[in-house]
């Protein structure tokens, strides 16, 4: 595996960050897929999806959230209050679920209590749930009062032109990210699951012309490979909330198996998703980055989805589904319950795995099961 | 789902009770003492009920008029539509729809069965929803994914990013189901103009969907009626939530649960009218009187419930109140929110009013309306923005002269666990004694009742309350 996405992929500092700030630039975290990073992109600034790796205990998150929350936020705040997020200029709180947006308070209360905590720029973006006229109206205007938000705390002036650059730069990224993905797609898949998924977590933290730059190269070296799937069960990974490679590894320490699909909400989801690169920029966000989400906040779009990980699912040829959540996370757990109905009823197996997010404290288990799976599928 | 519980539908044996209930009322006690060996588990719930007089008569035939309507729905050729508590019903009744609101159902079921909702609970998680996702919807749901209701022709909701869990329940349902729905949605502020906007534009959404749903063009002389109807509930709701002001309070704890069971599924219906008439004489009389609405007669302490009641078996916690003299302010369920009310003097933008005088007025007040009530008013953005859950709160336990506050709700109500310990510290530190309920109000297996007991009377105790 690559060691600059490796690295950018398991360590919240990564080295780039730290390049960043010694270079004098400013940072500003979000918690959620919704927030475009063009914007901020085009105003100098670095965005960083926050996460909750490198967590070795929760009792800082457990004093602010209640006992039946999602131990991701709980992980972020654990990490805030201990101070691993202290390069963060700002942070960007969407309404992404409603553990997630709970953050908002607890991370500002949490800042009562651990100093210097809170970075000087805290906002929330306040995403809806729906794309009719009046849910794009809004998301529009939000992005507008980002944009002025932006401006006036880091001084800054977001022209349109920069933030069409920086979509067309994007744009590079997503296009190389769906070849990454096509690639995958062969039967002489020629990276595996883990690899593939550093990339797009990397993706997520590193300055965008870096990560542009390093995945072109990537993807050049990896079709003069030798093929690394060959003979194993083709697994497709799904789910929630999950920005630890360690899973995917997991999955892939058995011998026969490689994940050669995902739909994660934090890896490639919209990998194929671009934004316009013509008319007002803030339009073709606002249709990029709402209009085209399916993700299960957005209620009553079960057979879109359904429909994208049927394709996904014919065009990689898997040959099971892991479909995994974080205890209380609600909207995809019940979810799974429904593609679980769907697909095994299409001939497709499927494995329903609840677990704890944080270090994969609960490794046996979880491999136990997957095992078990896997020769299910075998059997088949 | 067990064979036994197939034999009979879920909504039908609950009118059913209802019936058999408001009948005892006008009953001998020798004919009550009969009735009541068919319905054994439902005795101290209907004793409890009936012991409010007339008051408890005419919310039991305000029930039985739901009932009716639903069970007899397809038959006169209407709709049923599903919704949640946090959706006015009015809307149902003026399109001619009939609506039916899981969480009271749940609540019912957990009142009235020897084992509570449990066996619905469960089923609703064998069919794929999470053990985890809300019981106030999931008591209920499990009878409707095992085919024991009447069918649901569409369902309407308004929970997405106030309430995941519940809006959840609604999707999940919908899909399982295949049944069409519609969702209305709210930005996390209230009071400004474009959120007011943003309402008023997703409800002209909802009103085609209803018009797609029932075949009916929205009558806009019907709906003035409803409103009209609406409105007179909300003002003999004010003048109530006015006198629960009173020291001693002269309201029963119980009334609270009646009005806000009745605004959850007979919003507009001349039936809660007369029920919510009889509920403010008596809360005038014991007001005139001077006397407090416990069975005692005498007010100990006051509460002030900041999110749900409890509604397991036999309806313990209400009796726990009144046994301990512990007036009962009132809940995030009961507050109306019209516009007039004490509590929200302090609260600018809170309030909705009526306004009949043209459609498009009366589309704006009942979308502000529905914007207000409970979870989608207070709960929709972080609790301590202006007048959200923290304002609220203190505004209502200020105005109540409220002794100390509870949090009580469900371990699925991820939004407020999310954010209740720094609340109740600020609760605290505006010097409420507070004191948060780790069990499930629609299921006794998280924390049996006994066990809440507990908690409850250490909380009085050591917090010097009793």
């Amino acid at each position: 595996m690559s060691n600059f996405f490796y690295e950018a992929a398991t360590k919240i500092l990564n080295s780039s960050i730290t390049e960043w700030k010694e270079n004098g630039g400013k940072i500003v975290g979000c918690t959620c897929s919704y927030v475009p990073g063009e914007l901020l992109h085009a105003a100098g600034i670095l965005p960083v999806r926050i996460r909750g790796i490198e967590t070795t205990g929760t009792d800082i998150g457990d004093a602010y959230f209640g006992p039946f929350i999602c131990s991701f936020p709980k992980c972020v705040l654990q990490l805030v209050g201990k101070g691993k997020y202290g390069f963060l200029d700002g942070t960007i709180i969407t309404p992404g679920c409603d553990s997630m947006r709970r953050l908002d308070e607890c991370w500002r209360k949490a800042g009562e209590d651990y100093e210097g905590i809170v970075p000087p720029y805290f906002y929330y973006f306040d995403v809806p749930h729906k794309t009719l006229p009046h849910g794009m109206k809004w998301f529009k205007e939000e992005i507008v009062r980002l944009v002025n938000s932006l401006e006036k705390h880091f001084g800054v002036k977001i022209e349109d032109d920069a933030v069409k650059d920086s979509i067309a730069l994007y744009n590079k990224g997503r296009h190389l990210l769906k070849e990454l993905e096509e690639l995958r797609k062969d039967q002489d898949v020629r990276v595996t699951g883990t690899e593939a998924f550093a990339v797009t977590i990397a993706g997520t933290v590193l300055p965008r012309e870096v990560f542009t730059t390093r995945l072109e190269q990537f993807i050049g070296e990896i079709k003069n490979r030798e093929p690394v799937g060959r003979g194993k069960k083709r697994i497709m990974l799904i789910g929630s909330i999950s920005d630890d490679i360690g899973l995917v590894e997991l999955i892939e320490k058995n011998r026969d198996a490689i994940v050669v699909a995902e739909n994660l909400c934090f890896g490639v989801r919209y990998e194929g998703h671009m934004i316009s690169e013509s008319g007002e920029p803030v339009d073709a966000l606002a249709e990029g980055y709402l209009g085209g989400s399916i993700c299960p906040r957005m209620f009553g779009k079960y057979k879109e989805r359904l429909a994208l990980l049927k394709q996904k699912i014919d065009e990689a040829a898997v040959d099971g589904v892991i479909m995994q959540n974080i205890r209380f996370c609600d909207l995809h757990g019940s979810e799974h319950g429904l593609f679980e109905r769907d697909l095994e009823k299409a001939g497709i197996p499927c494995l329903k795995l609840e677990r704890e997010y944080g270090p994969l404290t609960e490794t046996g288990r979880i491999q136990m099961r997957i095992q078990a799976f896997l020769e299910r599928i075998s059997s088949k | 789902m067990r064979q036994e519980l197939l034999e009979y539908n879920f909504d039908w044996m609950m009118g059913c009770l209802m019936d058999g209930g408001a009948k005892a009322a006008k009953s001998t006690p020798k004919e009550q003492q009969v009735l009541m060996r068919y319905m054994p588990y439902f005795n101290k719930t209907i004793d409890m009920i009936l012991g409010e007089g007339e008051a408890g008569e005419l919310f039991l035939k305000m029930m039985c008029r739901f009932f009716d309507n639903l069970l007899t729905a397809h038959e006169k050729g209407k709709k049923i539509a599903a919704t949640t508590f946090c959706f006015s019903p009015a809307i149902l009744y003026a399109v001619g729809a009939v609506p039916v609101t899981f969480e009271i159902m749940s609540a019912l079921a957990n009142m009235t069965w020897k084992r509570g909702a449990f066996d619905y609970l469960d089923f609703g998680c064998e069919v794929g929803l999470t053990e985890t996702s809300c019981s106030s919807q999931r008591g209920a749901l499990g009878a409707y994914f095992a085919g024991m209701t009447e069918e649901l022709d569409f369902l309407v909701y308004d929970t997405p990013g106030v309430c995941d869990t519940n809006a959840n329940s609604f999707v999940f349902t919908a899909t399982y189901l295949n049944k069409p729905s519609y969702q209305l949605n709210y930005p996390q502020r209230l009071n400004d103009e474009r959120t007011n906007r943003y309402h008023l534009e997703d409800y002209k959404y909802l009103i085609r969907f209803l018009e797609e749903q029932t075949g009916n063009p929205l009558d806009y002389d019907r709906l003035a009626e409803v409103l009209k109807e609406v409105e007179k509930q909300d003002t003999i709701i004010a003048d109530i939530e006015d006198m629960q002001m009173l020291v001693p309070c002269p309201m029963p704890p119980i009334y609270n649960m009646f009005i806000y069971a009745g605004r959850f599924i007979c919003s507009g219906l001349p039936e809660y009218t007369l029920a919510l008439e009889k509920m403010r004489e008596k809360v005038r009389e014991n007001a005139e009187k001077g006397v407090s609405g416990l069975k005692s007669g005498v007010e100990k302490r006051r509460l002030y419930l900041c999110y749900i009641d409890h509604y397991t078996v036999d309806l313990n916690f209400w009796r726990w109140l009144d046994d301990h003299g512990i007036s009962h302010l009132g809940s995030i369920l009961s507050k109306s929110f019209a516009e007039g009310t004490g509590y929200a003097k302090e609260l600018e933008g809170s309030t909705y009013s009526m306004d009949t005088s043209t459609p498009e007025a009366m589309l704006n007040s009942i979308a502000q309306l529905n914007a207000r009530l409970p979870m989608v008013r207070s709960i929709r953005g972080p609790y301590d923005q202006p007048n959200m859950w923290l304002d609220e709160t203190l505004a209502i336990a200020k105005a109540y002269k409220a002794d100390c506050i509870i949090y009580n709700g469900t371990p699925g109500c991820r939004n407020t666990w999310g954010m209740v310990r720094p609340f109740a510290r600020d609760l605290e530190k505006h010097g409420y004694p507070t004191h948060i309920l780790y069990g499930d109000a629609f299921d006794d297996r998280v924390e049996s009742w006994e066990s809440t007991r507990t908690r409850l009377e250490e909380f009085f105790t050591v917090r010097g309350l009793l």
